[in-house]
């Protein structure tokens, strides 16, 4: 009688056990993926103009930015990459051009993302940086000038 | 109203001091037994020249009197003549126009004590702080950059810890934006070449 009683138990039980387990697997499936949601970078090489006809669309964010930075009145993109970002895991960005961006994140914390940057082209190490750049933030590098035009690197972190 | 003034006494005893002017001499008059004796022997003098009138007696009669006036008015006609007049002095002016003066003087206190609450009003008023801009740490050349100070602004804007160029004769600086969200690296003597397709040589073969 006791056996049977305890019997019944197990098998309300049972079905009590799974769903907590099911709950608990959801939960570190959670976490698992809250803490493995990197940051990415993206990089964009620009030609700053005073001569083009118009200005690309895919720059339609930055375009102010750049106006107030640096007067000109077309921006066009010559290439653009996005990598997530890994610490201490050195990424290469090839832009275009011949220019080629190596991304170290160095850190991470509240403030943004602390990074190692290089700025290349051919064979030249135009910029060696270390910038720690908040999510939605910009950091702009202006480059070499070509003909009237400049050669501009917008650099931006997203979560 | 400081000094015996005979002549002022006799203006109070005319009725010629009005306003202020007349004010002052009064009060000077109470506190001073000369002129006070004076002003009452001026004030005597005219009661008793008020009771007796003077017989006058003119020689010619009336109309021979106003022909006599009338030639000479017609003999000065077309020449300017000053007529002395007496002009009237600050505190005839003050007295004449003592309501407008008041008016002014009311509206000018009212519209400084409106100023004054106000003023009191608005420093008063707890105003939330507004932070500093202060300026992202600048890189000098190739170098290190000054801490931030401040916490929040180091995280709105990017800050670069370190920058430099590889190459010899280009150097590296961040620069003051007008953007916070933005912060600038600016290198300057980077080679310059005509077009896309002679930088990308130039830079194929130039060795940092």
């Amino acid at each position: 009688m006791d056996a049977d009683h305890g019997g019944h138990e197990n098998q309300v039980r049972q079905p009590r056990q799974l769903s907590m387990r099911r709950f608990l697997t959801g939960l570190v499936v959670l976490f698992v993926a809250a803490s493995s949601h990197a940051a990415s970078i993206n990089a964009h090489l620009i030609q700053a103009s005073n001569t083009s006809e118009a200005s690309d669309e895919a720059l339609k964010e930055l375009e102010p930015k750049l106006k107030k930075e640096f007067g000109y009145k077309f921006y066009h993109l010559l290439g653009a990459k996005q990598e997530s970002l890994e610490q201490k895991t050195k990424s290469r960005l090839d832009l275009g051009e011949g220019f080629v961006l190596f991304v170290t994140p160095q850190s991470e914390d509240k403030k943004g993302n602390e990074l190692e940057i290089e700025w290349w082209s051919g064979r030249a190490l135009l910029v060696k940086t270390v910038a720690k750049i908040p999510a939605k933030r910009s950091v702009f590098i202006k480059g070499p000038g070509v003909g009237e035009d400049w050669i501009i690197l917008a650099l931006s972190v997203h979560e | 109203m400081k000094m015996h003034n005979p002549e002022l006494i006799n203006a109070l005893v005319d009725g010629e001091l009005k306003g202020v002017r007349r004010l002052l001499v009064e009060r000077h008059l109470r506190g001073c037994a000369l002129c006070a004796a004076e002003y009452h022997h001026l004030h005597h003098v005219r009661e008793m020249l008020a009771a007796n009138p003077p017989n006058a007696e003119m020689s010619d009669s009336p109309e021979f009197f106003w022909s006599k006036v009338k030639r000479g008015i017609q003999a000065c006609e077309g020449k300017t003549v000053e007529v002395p007049g007496s002009q009237p002095g600050l505190p005839d002016w003050l007295g004449a126009h003592r309501v407008a003066i008041a008016s002014a003087v009311t509206v000018c206190a009212a519209v400084c004590a409106i100023t004054l609450i106000s003023h009191v009003r608005h420093t008063m008023t707890p105003r939330p702080l507004v932070m500093a801009n202060v300026p992202p740490p600048t890189v000098i050349n190739q170098g290190v950059t000054a801490p931030a100070d401040n916490e929040s602004e180091e995280a709105a804007q990017p800050t670069v810890e370190h920058v430099a160029t590889a190459l010899p004769e280009a150097v590296a600086t961040t620069v003051d934006t007008k953007d916070k969200d933005v912060t600038v690296i600016w290198v300057s003597g980077l080679p310059w070449t005509p077009t896309m397709a002679d930088m990308k040589t130039k830079f194929a073969n130039l060795d940092s």
